[in-house]
């Protein structure tokens, strides 16, 4: 017999025994049901991610149409205002109204997306 | 994969797969349970991903194998030795022949690169082919022949069989 047998012959006859514990399916179970209440958090903290962001671009959408109606209701007469610079203001944001709405559009989804990830972030 | 699906193909693999981490920690028993937990826990998450593409314990020793080596590169080697001859310390507390034959089969396994280890572990242990040795360790069988090769090697000199 050569030394690569004895070696193989050692090492199929010194097999480590592991007796079949029952305690550690016990224990794999209980790692595995903690796993699962982890993931459903994470899916729950998902949709309220989602949720937060559909409510938040809701209400934008109903914040603008209703500005948009009380301008059609209400007619503003800038004039009436005066010289103040209150009414510079104004004056500004009507001029530029276009961009000015678009700007806030894009701050609000964006801080919507920032307010979601951070949820997420922070779990 | 449900819990109670996941859990019954695991019945018939902790054996084995306790066994392939027990000699890759030479001996460690609390070690390799904790990393068996650790994959096991691995492989339910991904679960999903299993395709069936090939068999089932190859696929969890795959994952056990990279805990192993993750923890591996991730505690100090003067850690794993120290913690490895805490194990054999206890075994050596039984004092049977057994117990000796294995405390000198782990000394000699904890010497070994853990590559090496792997690959006897697995084709002399758990009677593993190349083939699929390849597939645990995710490398070409070509080295797998070279790093039972070089492992036989490496053990004789510690065993002196």
């Amino acid at each position: 017999m050569n030394k690569k047998d004895n070696i193989e012959e050692f090492l199929r006859d010194n097999k480590p025994v592991v007796k079949n514990d029952p305690t550690f399916l016990l224990e794999t179970n209980r790692r595995l049901k903690n796993v699962e209440g982890i993931k459903a958090e994470v899916d729950r903290q998902r949709v309220h991610g989602s949720m937060a962001l559909i409510v938040t671009l809701v209400i934008g959408i109903v914040i603008g149409a209703f500005a948009v109606l009380v301008g059609y209701i209400c007619p503003f007469n800038l004039e009436d205002l005066g010289e103040s610079s209150f009414a510079g203001i104004i004056l500004f944001i009507t001029t530029w109204k276009q961009y000015f709405f678009i700007l806030l559009a894009a701050l609000s989804v964006s801080l919507a997306l920032l307010i979601s990830r951070t949820r997420h972030a922070g779990m | 994969m449900t819990r109670e699906r996941f859990i019954d193909l695991v019945r018939t693999e902790q054996e084995p797969l306790r066994r392939f981490l027990l000699g890759l920690c030479s001996g460690n028993q609390s070690m390799a349970d904790d990393l068996a937990q650790d994959a096991l826990v691995r492989a339910y998450v991904a679960s999903g991903s299993f395709l069936g593409l090939s068999k089932f314990s190859t696929w969890l020793f795959r994952i056990a194998y990279n805990c192993f080596i993750d923890q591996y590169r991730k505690a100090s080697l003067d850690t794993v030795s120290d913690e490895s001859l805490e194990a054999q310390t206890t075994l050596s507390d039984d004092s049977t022949d057994d117990s000796f034959r294995y405390q000198q089969l782990y000394m000699a396994l904890d010497k070994i690169p853990e590559k090496e280890r792997a690959a006897i572990v697995l084709h002399y242990f758990e009677d593993r082919d190349i083939k699929e040795i390849a597939s645990i360790m995710q490398i070409p069988s070509g080295t797998v022949k070279y790093l039972l090769s070089v492992g036989r090697n490496h053990l004789k000199e510690q065993l002196s069989v």
